[in-house]
């Protein structure tokens, strides 16, 4: 135009865009973590002073719940995937099962953070998930009522399965002697 | 900071004695946008991934025989009942309670039993301390006596089978 503009000294912004914004990375966060899957079977883990870090990938879970069940599990889904193809496939084709039931099935193992093992077959799915990784660091994760009896049955898989250096998880105890 | 003259406001008019309610009024933002922003940062930095605590154990492999003198051998039998049995080489064993009485909670051992491994830990530098828990005993004592064993700086332990044999040796117990 005709005129020009006299540039401002003490202009202000409006800000109600990056209150939205703000905001709106609050409400996205706020909403989007995620709280620990629920799991099968609620541990309660004895405590010690020990302040060692678990591993957070390659480990092989054994849990031992209060009433003395196993339960198993392995970070990698990849090592899942073989340890299904190695112990499960066998018998669920075994028991004449369809193939797209087969699949479906290993979709959803493939997604379980811990699956229920039976006693006897303990041994089996440890030897088969060290085959399929060699690196699995071996982990007991047994509650703190649970009887001897059974985590030393874990104890001795892991020795047949020439694991030897194992990790038990506890909760921090604060209370210095 | 605090109010802004709105650009739409008829500036430059004459004031008419008392002053007319504004209507198209603005806010300044500017603590809001703080408060999100803090609280933004503050969940953002806060926030940890819980990472569990774990005790590491070795255990001695199928065919590694280790030759240990007797008499260099403390050996604790937990059979499950509460009574901790400790027996230094062939010696009858003593009965020692594995939890204080009073102790409700169970979060320590009781003090004759740590008296007793730190005094014989002290005496003999060769010592090793060998752990026979029984079937009926429950898994926390396990933790509990590693915890003390690794709190008094004891690094040779080892954990070993429970026999119907060690039945007999604590029935000659003191």
């Amino acid at each position: 135009m005709s005129r020009i503009k006299a540039k401002r000294v003490g202009f202000r912004l409006d800000m109600t865009p990056m209150v939205d914004v703000a905001f709106l990375l609050l409400t996205f966060f706020m909403l989007t973590t995620k709280f620990r899957p629920p799991e099968p079977v609620v541990i309660d883990l004895p405590s010690s002073h020990s302040e060692k870090k678990l591993p957070e990938s390659e480990v092989l879970t054994v849990t031992v719940s209060g009433d003395d069940d196993f339960f198993m599990g392995v970070s990698s889904q990849s090592t899942r995937e073989r340890l299904f193809n190695a112990v499960i496939l066998p018998k669920l084709e075994a028991t004449g099962m369809s193939p797209a039931a087969v699949a479906d099935s290993l979709k959803s193992f493939r997604l379980a953070e811990t699956f229920p093992v039976e006693r006897s077959e303990l041994d089996r799915f440890v030897v088969m998930a060290r085959f399929a990784d060699q690196r699995l660091r071996p982990v007991v994760r047994a509650d703190g009522g649970a009887g001897f009896e059974a985590v030393d049955h874990v104890i001795k898989v892991y020795k047949k399965a020439n694991l030897l250096t194992f990790n038990l998880v506890t909760v921090l105890e604060k209370e210095s002697r | 900071m605090g109010m802004v003259d709105t650009p739409g406001e008829r500036r430059g008019t004459k004031a008419k004695g008392h002053q007319r309610k504004r209507i198209g009024f603005r806010l300044d933002m500017t603590p809001m946008v703080d408060v999100a922003f803090l609280l933004l940062t503050f969940f953002m930095l806060t926030t940890t991934f819980s990472k569990s605590n774990t005790m590491e154990i070795n255990i001695p492999p199928e065919q590694g025989e280790v030759k240990v003198a007797g008499s260099n051998i403390l050996t604790l039998r937990i059979p499950g009942d509460g009574m901790a049995y400790c027996s230094l080489g062939d010696l009858a064993p003593r009965r020692i309670p594995l939890y204080e009485p009073g102790d409700k909670g169970r979060k320590a051992l009781s003090g004759d039993m740590r008296s007793l491994l730190r005094q014989q830990s002290l005496s003999n530098s060769k010592l090793v301390i060998v752990v026979k828990i029984g079937q009926k005993a429950k898994y926390k004592q396990l933790v509990d006596i590693i915890d003390e064993l690794n709190m008094m700086k004891i690094d040779r332990f080892s954990l070993d089978d429970y026999t119907p044999q060690d039945d007999l040796e604590i029935k000659k117990s003191v």
